[in-house]
C-alpha cells in the first residue's frame, strides 16, 4: 500500500542511490572530463535534489493530513494545531529538521547545477561529486538514526501532542530556522567548490569568483538567521535580551565569523594573489564549523536551551565531522606546493595589510568563541569538574575584538592597494576620523559617556563615513566630468561597482548594528516589582498601571493576559501592553510572552514573572532598552547589501570592483 | 585563465607537505577527541555528590561591609545557599522567589546569596534594582566556594540542614513550588 511513510522511505533510499551514483560518476568525470560524464553527473544531481524535495512534500502532506501512522507526525502533530504551525513542525523536532536539511541541500544542489555546471565544466563534476558525497551522509541519517518516516507502533494514536510550544509562540520562529538552515546548508556548496579546486589542482582567481558568490549567498542567510534568532529570543523568551553566548548561538556565530573572513581574504587573493592557502583553509573550516554547530545542537553533548535531547545521530555527526576535517587537511597538504603566493604585502599602510589584519581579528574571534564553547568539556575531561563559561568571558574578550573589527572595516576601504604616502594618509583618513569624533561628541552630548560605548560610537562613525565616501565619491567623479546628471552618474557608478556598493552597504549595516548593540547593552534600565490591581510601577520615564487580567482560550493553548496601561511622566496614556502567560496543552510549565512597545530609539519591554489568576496582582519585570530596533534594521541593511553584491550579474557589470578614482576611464 | 571545458591541462601530481599535514592534524585531532569524550555524558544530568555530606566550609567577605563570614557563623539554622551572578539571566527570574521565601520563612531558615564571578559595584546596582537585600550576600572571591561546592553554573541552590549536612541541591532557576517544598522540608527537620 502506498502510504506516506512508505513513499517517504522510498524517496530517501532513492536519493541515497542517486547521490552515490552521482558522486562516483562525478569524481570519475572530473578526472576524465568527458561530455557524457558531465551530463550524467548533472542529471543525477538534479534527480537527487528533486527526490529530497519530494520527500519533504510527502512529510508536509502527512502532517497536514494528520497521518499519525507516520512516527514523526505522531510526535509533533496535533489536531488542535493551526495549519501554518503544522507546516512549520516539519523542522520542529530532530528527524524533521534533518529531513528539511535534506530539502535545502537538494535545492542548493539544483541551483548550483543550473547556474554553474555548464559555465565551469572543468570544476563542476568534482564539485557536484563532493556535494553528493555529503548528500549520501545525510541520506544515511534519514534512512537510519534520524528516520522521520518510520511507522508508528500500533495502535495508531488518534491525536498527538503538538510541536514544542516555544515554536508555536511567534511568527519569527517560522522564519528563523529556515534562514539558519539556508545559511548552514548553503555552506556545503562553496566547500565543495574548494574541494574541487584542490582535487583539480587549479586554484586560480577565475574559480575564486564564483566561490565567493556562492559563499555570499549562505552568508546572507546565516546573517539573517542569526539575527532573527536573536529577535525571536527577545520577543518570546522574556529576559529582555537577544544574545547570551549560549553554545548554540555560538555554533551559528562561528561559521559566520570564518565566512566573513573568507569573503575578505578571497578579495585579496583575487586582487593580489596572496593568502591562497589561508583563504582555502577558511573556506574548508567554515563548512566544518557548520557541521560542528549541527553536532553541538544535535548530540546532547553541550548544555544549551536549544539542545535536542540526546539523540543517536551525535556519533554519526562526529564521524562525519572527523572525515570532513581530515580530508580537508590532507587535500591542502597535498596541494601546498601550488599555494605559493604570487604577490606580497609591500607596506603595512595598505589595503592588503588592513585585510590581513581584519582576517587575523576574525580568526582570533573565532578561536575565542570556540575555546569558550568547548571549555566546559575540556575542564571535565582534564580535571573532572563541571563548569560553565559565562557571559563575562565572552564579553570581556569579544567586545574589544569586535570594536577592532569595526575599526578595520573603516581602515581597509580607506587605504589604497599597494602603499599609501603620508599626504594620502591624512587625506584618506582625516575626514572619516573627524566624522567619527563628531558622532562620539554627539552621542556624549546625549549621555553616552562610558568608555566602551564611546569607543564604539567613534569606530562606527569612522567606518560609516568611509563607506559613505566610498559610495559617493565615484558618483561625484563621474558627475564632475560632466555630461551626466547626478542620477546618471549614480547609475553608472553602481553598474560598474555593484559588488563594492553591496559591500559598503553591508558595512553601513555593521556600523549601525555596532551602535545598537553597544547602546542597548550599556544603557538599559530594568525594574521589577509586584503590582496590585489599579496600582502603578515606574520604569525609566514610563509609568505602568496594572488594570487586571483577561483570559484567552484557543484550542491548543490558554493564556492569562496582564493588561497594562503605559503612561509617560505627565500621565498621558501612550498605549496598552499585554504581556501574557501561556499554558499549552500537554505542557507542565507556563511560558511567558513579553509585550514590547518599540520606537526607533527605545523599547519598553514587559515580561510577566507571576500572575494571580484572579487578577489581584502581577509580578512584572520592565525594561527600557535603548536602540534595539537599530539592530534589526541594521541586519536588514546587511542582507540588502549582500543581495546587491551577490545578485547574478549581467555581463557588463562583471568588471572588478573599483577603488576610488582608479577604475574611472579618463 | 580560462575555465573552459576543453582545458585538458592534466591534474598536477600531488605532493604531500608533511608540515601542513602535521599542523592540521595537531589542531583537529584533539578537538575531535574532546568531542568524542563528550558522549556518554549527559550535561543535563548533574551529579549531586555532596548531597548527604557536610557542607564545605568557607570564609567569604560580606558585600555590605566586607566582613569575613564563615559557614560556622551561619549554622544552627537550616540554610538556603544560592549561587548567582548579575550577568546571569535566570538568576533574575528566580530572585523574586528567593526574596519572597526569605520574607516568609527567614526566621526559621537562613538565606544566603553567594555571588559568583562578578564585580561588587555590579552586585550593588543589581540588588538596588531588584530590591533584594532581604538576606546577606557574600562575594565568592576567586570562586573558591563555587569550586568547593562543585557549582556547575549559576544559578544553583543548596539546601543545608541545621546540622550542616547538605540535604539537596537545585540546578537552574528555582521555581516557587520547588523552593516552597524544599524550605518546608528544611523547616520540618529542625
Amino acid at each position: 500500500m502506498l502510504t506516506n511513510a512508505f513513499l517517504g522511505r522510498g524517496l530517501i533510499l532513492l536519493s541515497i542511490a542517486l547521490a552515490a551514483a552521482g558522486a562516483i560518476v562525478g569524481y570519475w568525470g572530473g578526472r576524465r572530463r568527458t561530455e557524457a560524464a558531465h551530463q550524467w553527473t548533472k542529471s543525477l544531481a538534479y534527480s537527487f535534489g528533486f527526490s529530497l524535495v519530494l520527500a519533504n512534500v510527502v512529510m508536509i502532506k502527512a502532517l497536514l493530513e494528520h497521518d499519525f501512522s507516520v512516527k514523526y507526525v505522531a510526535q509533533v502533530g496535533s489536531l488542535a494545531t493551526p495549519v501554518h504551525i503544522t507546516i512549520v513542525s516539519l523542522w520542529s523536532s530532530l528527524e524533521g529538521s534533518i529531513l528539511f536539511w535534506g530539502a535545502v541541500l537538494g535545492l542548493f544542489t539544483i541551483a548550483f547545477v543550473w547556474r554553474v555546471a555548464d559555465k565551469h565544466r572543468d570544476m563542476a563534476p568534482y564539485t557536484i561529486a563532493t556535494i553528493l558525497t555529503i548528500g549520501v551522509f545525510f541520506g544515511f541519517l534519514l534512512a537510519g538514526p534520524a528516520n522521520p518516516f518510520l511507522d508508528t507502533p500500533l495502535p495508531v494514536p488518534k491525536d498527538g501532542p503538538g510541536p514544542n510550544p516555544l515554536l508555536q509562540n511567534h511568527i519569527l520562529m517560522i522564519v528563523h530556522p529556515p534562514m539558519l538552515y539556508l545559511g548552514y546548508v548553503g555552506m556545503t556548496i562553496p566547500f565543495a567548490m574548494g574541494v574541487a579546486a584542490l582535487l583539480r589542482g587549479r586554484l586560480g582567481a577565475g574559480w575564486m569568483r564564483p566561490i565567493r558568490t556562492w559563499m555570499l549567498i549562505p552568508w546572507g542567510f546565516l546573517t539573517a538567521g542569526i539575527v532573527l534568532g536573536g529577535w525571536w529570543a527577545y520577543e518570546v523568551l522574556g529576559w529582555g535580551g537577544y544574545w547570551a553566548w549560549d553554545p548554540v548561538e555560538n555554533a551559528s556565530f562561528l561559521p559566520w565569523l570564518t565566512a566573513s573572513a573568507f569573503l575578505h581574504a578571497a578579495m585579496l587573493q583575487e586582487r593580489r594573489g596572496i593568502l591562497k592557502g589561508w583563504t582555502l583553509m577558511l573556506l574548508l573550516t567554515t563548512f566544518c564549523l557548520t557541521i560542528l554547530g549541527t553536532f553541538m545542537t544535535r548530540s546532547g553533548v553541550f548544555n544549551s536551551v536549544h539542545s535536542f535531547t540526546q539523540s543517536p545521530i551525535g556519533p554519526a555527526f562526529l564521524v562525519f565531522l572527523g572525515i570532513a576535517m581530515v580530508v580537508s587537511i590532507v587535500l591542502v597538504a597535498l596541494r601546498m606546493h601550488l599555494l605559493t603566493p604570487e604577490g606580497e604585502v609591500r607596506s603595512p599602510v595598505s589595503r592588503e595589510a588592513a585585510f590581513v589584519m581584519n582576517n587575523m581579528l576574525f580568526v582570533f574571534f573565532t578561536l575565542l568563541v570556540l575555546v569558550g564553547t568547548v571549555f566546559p568539556l575540556l575542564a571535565e575531561a582534564v580535571r573532572d569538574v563541571k563548569i560553565s563559561v559565562g557571559e563575562p568571558y565572552f564579553n570581556r574578550l569579544g567586545v574589544p575584538i569586535a570594536i577592532s573589527i569595526v575599526f578595520m572595516m573603516g581602515i581597509g576601504p580607506a587605504l589604497p592597494w599597494g602603499r599609501a604616502s603620508k599626504e594620502e594618509l591624512s587625506r584618506l583618513l582625516g575626514p572619516p576620523i573627524i566624522a567619527g569624533l563628531l558622532v562620539t561628541g554627539f552621542a556624549a552630548a546625549l549621555g553616552v559617556r562610558q568608555f566602551l560605548p564611546a569607543v564604539t560610537m567613534f569606530v562606527s562613525g569612522f567606518a560609516a563615513a568611509v563607506s559613505l565616501r566610498d559610495m559617493v565619491e565615484p558618483v561625484a567623479v563621474r558627475f564632475r566630468r560632466g555630461g551626466v546628471s547626478w542620477l546618471g552618474a549614480l547609475a553608472d557608478a553602481y553598474q560598474r561597482g555593484r559588488r563594492r556598493y553591496g559591500g559598503q552597504i553591508v558595512h553601513l549595516g555593521v556600523a549601525m548594528m555596532a551602535v545598537g548593540i553597544a547602546l542597548s547593552s550599556s544603557y538599559k534600565i530594568v525594574t521589577e516589582g509586584v503590582i496590585d490591581k489599579g496600582q502603578s510601577l515606574s520604569v525609566g520615564e514610563y509609568t505602568l498601571r496594572f488594570e487586571g487580567v483577561r483570559e484567552e482560550t484557543l484550542p491548543h493553548r490558554r493564556a492569562t493576559i496582564a493588561q497594562m496601561t503605559v503612561m509617560d511622566q505627565s500621565g498621558a496614556v501612550l498605549g496598552n501592553l499585554e504581556p501574557r502567560m501561556n499554558h499549552y496543552r500537554g505542557q507542565m510549565n507556563p511560558i511567558g510572552t513579553p509585550a514590547v512597545r518599540s520606537t526607533l530609539f527605545e523599547d519598553l519591554y514587559l515580561s510577566v514573572m507571576t500572575v494571580d489568576p484572579g487578577g489581584a496582582y502581577v509580578g512584572m519585570r520592565a525594561f527600557v532598552n535603548p536602540m534595539i530596533y537599530w539592530i534589526w534594521i541594521a541586519a536588514g541593511i546587511m542582507v540588502l547589501g549582500c543581495l546587491i553584491a551577490g545578485w547574478p550579474a549581467r555581463a557588463e557589470s562583471r568588471a572588478p570592483a573599483t577603488a576610488p578614482g582608479e577604475g574611472v576611464p579618463a | 585563465m580560462s575555465d573552459a571545458y576543453d582545458d585538458l591541462a592534466p591534474v598536477p601530481p600531488p605532493k604531500l607537505s608533511g608540515k601542513a599535514l602535521g599542523i592540521g592534524l595537531a589542531v583537529v585531532l584533539p578537538l575531535l577527541a574532546l568531542l568524542a569524550f563528550g558522549f556518554g555524558r549527559d550535561p543535563h544530568v548533574m551529579d549531586k555528590p555532596l548531597v548527604g555530606k557536610e557542607a564545605p566550609s568557607f570564609s567569604l567577605p560580606r558585600l555590605a561591609d566586607g566582613q569575613q563570614v564563615q559557614l560556622a557563623d551561619l549554622t544552627g539554622k537550616p540554610m538556603v545557599l544560592n549561587f548567582w551572578a548579575t550577568w546571569c539571566v535566570p538568576c533574575a527570574q528566580e530572585h523574586p522567589n528567593l526574596v519572597e521565601a526569605a520574607r516568609r520563612w527567614g526566621n526559621d531558615v537562613q538565606f544566603v546569596g553567594i555571588v559568583y564571578q562578578d564585580k561588587n559595584e555590579a552586585v550593588e546596582a543589581w540588588l538596588d534594582r531588584h530590591g533584594g537585600r532581604a538576606y546577606p550576600t557574600l562575594i565568592d572571591v576567586n570562586a573558591k566556594a563555587a569550586i568547593a561546592y562543585g557549582v556547575y553554573g549559576v544559578p544553583e541552590t543548596y539546601f543545608v540542614g541545621a546540622d550542616g549536612v547538605i540535604v539537596d541541591k537545585h540546578v537552574g532557576p528555582i521555581p516557587w513550588p520547588v523552593l516552597q517544598d524544599q524550605v518546608a522540608k528544611l523547616r520540618g527537620e529542625s
